[in-house]
């Protein structure tokens, strides 16, 4: 019991953009079966952060952890890099991430979105992608979308395909770049209820969102970001219905 | 009938002619324009300078110059280095620049270049948040330059590349000037000796409108394969 890794460690990453700190030294541990929401006001860094867990932004310091496999780094002259790509093409593969734009291939119709990684990164044979897909999407409600191209599809239709483009690659950690925040009011609802059974079935989640009803109902650790720091964490009862700073507190009052 | 003078058979091995050079050209002019747009578009300053010397080069000189430039310069240079090598180590040979090489290697520089910006602007074109995805889930640089990159790039580029096409097709005449007997240089014999320039440059120009033509039938093809999934609402609606 002791010696199964935890799916994901970040310890003391930090971040700059030019001379700018965005990260100040933050860690955190995803254990199987998690769902941690990070949230803080815009520019707080909490879209860095979770991008710096797979890899889409470099730390400039910092560990990564996933599986127990520790991201070895080099020093260029641009700064640091992963020392081997390969590895961190592996990592990605375990970690999935679904964007706030969607980021469907415009090109693919959705059977094909789902079944690319699985076929071409995982070297999945065609028959068992397509079979799994079609599971996939029957799970998010898109079965009958399978050969429409994402264009042809409403945000939230497109969300819920891209979770199971997601889920499609067996991630050993779900990453959400506030998957919510381009849709419009009536189509969140669809993408929500899919998280939260992904969240009742004990997928280990790790999700930046405004979604504060989510946060509370469904997550096991809420951190609060502040200019880069962790202003506060802890479960959602005590972080979100207790906040002990100001400028949580200021930040969970509802506006005007 | 019309009375070609005999030379019905010459125009016709001209104008194959012509088209070879014209398709080989492509081959190199996409090539070269490939390589120069990941050139300007990398990181790597000396390949980004390199490359912009190249398409400067190209879109300052006119094509005709640059055509004897290399036919009869290149004639003189490879001479040169044969006396050298004669005079040296007593190396007897002849090299000959043939017409043809020449011909296209001359067109498939100068349209590696125009085709170089057309295929920088359209992989600028392509939404980075596509790639990104593809980084996001494992995939190696060249997996997503093959599988996403590419195929996205291909449906910005196509209308340039049909417009690189058609003026390459046309620059194929200038061949004529340095003795390569495509089907303008029949022509141009075969008025001289009948005095007749409408029997031949008629034809002549018929046959570049016919290649014209099933061009753009062929790249119509094509960008309606690469538009797969990007039509306007109105169309999926029938």
């Amino acid at each position: 019991m002791a010696d199964t890794p935890i799916p994901l460690e970040v310890r003391d990453i930090t971040k700059r953009f030019g001379d700018t700190e965005v990260l100040k030294g933050l860690s955190l541990k995803a254990h199987k079966g998690d769902v941690i929401t990070l949230i803080g006001a815009s520019g707080s860094g909490k879209s860095t952060f979770l991008r710096c867990m797979n890899l889409l932004e470099q730390p400039n310091e910092g560990e990564l952890i996933v599986h127990g496999e520790n991201i070895t780094f080099k020093t260029t002259r641009r700064g640091r890099e992963p020392a081997d790509w390969k590895q961190v093409e592996r990592i990605r593969a375990r970690l999935s991430m679904v964007f706030q734009n969607f980021n469907l291939w415009a090109h693919m119709t959705l059977l094909e979105n789902v079944t690319e990684a699985p076929i071409h990164v995982l070297g999945k044979p065609k028959r068992e992608a397509v079979a799994h897909a079609r599971d996939l999407l029957e799970r998010v409600g898109l079965l009958d979308h399978a050969d429409y191209y994402p264009a042809q599809m409403s945000g939230g239709q497109q969300q819920r395909g891209a979770i199971a483009r997601a889920l499609a690659m067996d991630p050993e950690v779900m990453l959400f770049d506030e998957p919510t925040s381009a849709l419009d009011p009536e189509l969140v609802g669809d993408v929500l209820k899919v998280m939260r059974d992904l969240a009742e079935e004990g997928r280990t989640m790790i999700v930046v969102t405004h979604e504060m009803s989510f946060a509370r109902d469904v997550s096991s650790q809420v951190i609060y970001l502040h200019q880069g720091m962790v202003e506060e964490v802890g479960p959602p009862k005590e972080v979100l219905d207790n906040p002990q700073s100001d400028r949580l507190k200021q930040f969970l009052a509802p506006k005007h | 009938m019309i009375d070609l003078q005999g030379y019905g058979p010459r125009l016709l091995e001209g104008a194959l002619v012509t088209v070879e050079v014209a398709v080989l050209s492509l081959l190199l002019a996409l090539i070269l324009g490939l390589l120069t747009a990941s050139a300007k578009l990398s990181r790597n300053v000396l390949l980004h300078r390199l490359a912009t010397l190249y398409t400067t080069l190209i879109r300052g000189v006119p094509d005709l110059v640059l055509m004897l430039l290399l036919f009869f310069g290149g004639q003189i240079g490879v001479n040169m280095i044969t006396d050298w090598l004669y005079y040296q180590f007593g190396v007897d040979i002849f090299i000959s620049i043939n017409e043809f090489v020449a011909g296209v290697v001359t067109i498939g520089f100068i349209f590696g270049a125009y085709m170089g910006e057309t295929f920088r602007g359209a992989f600028m074109a392509v939404d980075s948040g596509q790639l990104e995805a593809g980084r996001a889930y494992g995939m190696s640089n060249r997996l997503i330059f093959r599988r996403i990159q590419f195929p996205q790039m291909m449906r910005h580029a196509l209308p340039g590349l049909g417009n690189n096409w058609m003026v390459l097709l046309k620059t194929t005449a200038l061949v004529s000037v340095i003795g390569l007997s495509d089907m303008v240089r029949i022509a141009a014999e075969a008025t001289k000796a009948t005095h007749e320039p409408f029997l031949f440059m008629i034809p002549v120009a018929l046959i570049y409108l016919l290649i014209a033509s099933v061009s753009e039938w062929g790249v119509a093809r094509l960008q309606k394969r690469y538009n797969v999934g990007f039509g306007e609402a109105d169309e999926w609606n029938n």
